[in-house]
């Protein structure tokens, strides 16, 4: 039980367990539920969440680490989403960084437009490995629901992400 | 402060590096980045399942919240569909039973004339070496040993054991299990230049390929103009609607476990049917020493493999039935002459 909490009380232990549950939700769920034909990438969302409240550096290592294990679950070459995520993660920190005291709703809106980035990033550099054909109008489409879908769920998000980096669980 | 910062800063180079490599071995083929996803969906599946169970009453939810009307108009269609389907069911049901009755007629045996008991599967075998089920009717509803056993697929095996109330039935795929088969030639392989090469010339009553046999009505018989030859020299044959059965080889179907399909040996090649082709029904072939009677349907050809010499090919055949998911199934109350001797013991002739 001690080596359990143990375990727990580690950040980056608790975003594995946490990504791993919400990959779960992903590809069972949220496959399923698919507004306006589109799947809603949470994955991404709890990404861009940690970017905005733990900055940069930290949103592009979590990035890293749920998109590799979000790439075990995808056709697309091993890593991609490792990729996209990683630069999504630093992209939300970044877009904070020149904001003295950043507001709860400029976090919102820097989660829905990450996201959308994000999910743009992914045909683009689907092409650049040489899987093309998925660079079209709809990649467009897709970003736009994503962000705007990301957007009313950023402030959970925010909440997760906070609690799921906390330096200690106690305080 | 700044230690933590250079010591993140030199983990994202390290992970986009990683993730740049992983992304290069994978589109060049590495076993490496298939065997990473393979270990990482074994991890990830108890996740998945556990997900999916608690999750599905909302994704049902929401599928009935979203899809409602287009359930509505696939239902209204299907309705349609249906009753469509219904219609040509019954057109098909009385070309069966004309078929049956001109099979009657000349004193050949039909499926029509057997009775059948419906049972239902209650358990497996609970050993590693045989490929059994229990079946919950027995003695009491006249099931015999010997008797041949179908679903809504076709054959699934015979009555090996008999109780009361219970029953066992031995798979066809059961390494024991051993039944005169015979392998119909494809419908669109049949053409009239091949029907009656060889063979002795008999006169035989041929059906249009229609639903309804003209002039045909119960105790007469009308001989069109049309001559047949038979497959073998027989003294009377009667040669089906279509031609569809005309040509054929005979051979046995054994079980090879539950891993392996069954095979066809001993083929009793005919010249007229030329090679076996992978496809082909394969269908019981009856007679009075037969374990079934003929024409219940046991699967297609799968391989065909050729021996050298006079051995003859060995048929691979994939069953129609599902033996792995079998729940309701019809014993057909036909005992075998062969079966008739033993019948209410354990031992099976086979």
């Amino acid at each position: 039980m001690g080596r359990v909490l143990s375990f727990v009380s580690n950040r980056w232990a608790r975003l594995v367990l946490v990504a791993l549950v919400l990959l779960g939700v992903q590809t069972t769920l949220l496959n399923d539920l698919r507004p306006f034909g589109v799947m809603v990438p949470v994955m991404l969302l709890l990404v861009a969440g940690v970017g905005t409240v733990y900055g940069s550096e930290v949103g592009a290592i979590a990035g890293f680490v749920v998109g590799l294990m979000y790439d075990g679950v995808l056709a697309t070459p091993l890593g991609l989403a490792g990729l996209v995520f990683g630069v999504s993660g630093a992209l939300a920190g970044s877009l904070l960084f020149f904001v003295r005291e950043p507001t709860w709703w400029m976090r919102v809106l820097v989660v829905g437009v990450v996201s959308a980035v994000g999910e743009l990033l992914f045909p683009v550099l689907q092409t650049m490995v040489g899987f093309d054909g998925w660079l079209q109008p709809r990649a467009i489409f897709v970003a736009l629901v994503v962000g705007g879908i990301n957007l009313l769920l950023a402030p959970l998000a925010i909440l997760l992400s906070r609690w799921t980096l906390k330096e200690s669980l106690g305080g | 402060m700044a230690t933590n910062s250079s010591t993140r800063k030199r983990a994202v180079v390290l992970l986009a590096l990683s993730t740049v490599i992983l992304v290069t071995l994978d589109v060049r083929g590495s076993s490496s980045a298939a065997f990473t996803r393979r270990t990482f969906s074994v991890v990830f599946r108890p996740v998945e399942d556990v997900t999916r169970v608690v999750t599905r009453p909302i994704a049902n939810a929401w599928k009935s919240f979203t899809r409602f009307d287009e359930v509505v108009r696939e239902n209204e269609l299907l309705r349609e569909k249906v009753a469509q389907q219904e219609g040509a069911a019954v057109a098909a049901a009385a070309s069966v039973r004309t078929a049956q009755e001109l099979l009657a007629l000349n004193g050949l045996p039909t499926l029509a004339g057997i009775n059948s008991v419906t049972a239902q599967v209650i358990g497996d075998s609970p050993s590693n070496f045989a490929q059994t089920v229990e079946i919950n009717q027995g003695s009491a509803n006249g099931i015999r040993v010997g008797m041949p056993v179908l679903n809504a697929a076709g054959l699934v095996g015979k009555i090996t054991k008999v109780f009361p109330n219970r029953a066992v039935l031995m798979l066809i795929t059961d390494p024991g299990y051993a039944l005169s088969v015979k392998i119909v030639r494809l419908p669109e392989e049949s053409t009239p230049a091949e029907v009656g090469d060889t063979g002795p010339t008999t006169t035989t009553t041929a059906a249009p390929p229609t639903t309804y046999i003209e002039g045909f009505t119960p105790g007469t018989t009308t001989i069109p103009n049309q001559v047949l030859r038979p497959v073998v020299s027989v003294p009377s044959l009667t040669v089906p609607p279509s031609n569809v059965e005309s040509v054929r080889e005979t051979g046995v179907l054994e079980g090879r476990g539950p891993t392996r399909t069954p095979v066809v040996r001993f083929i009793d090649s005919a010249r007229r049917f030329g090679a076996v082709e992978v496809g082909s029904p394969v269908v019981t072939s009856g007679g009075s020493i037969s374990l079934a009677p003929p024409d219940i349907v046991v699967g297609r050809v799968s391989r065909v493999n050729d021996r050298l010499g006079t051995a003859g090919p060995v048929l691979e055949v994939s069953l129609v039935a599902n033996l792995t998911n079998l729940s309701f199934v019809r014993v057909l109350l036909y005992q075998p002459a062969t079966e008739r001797q033993v019948a209410g013991t354990t031992t099976v002739v086979p």
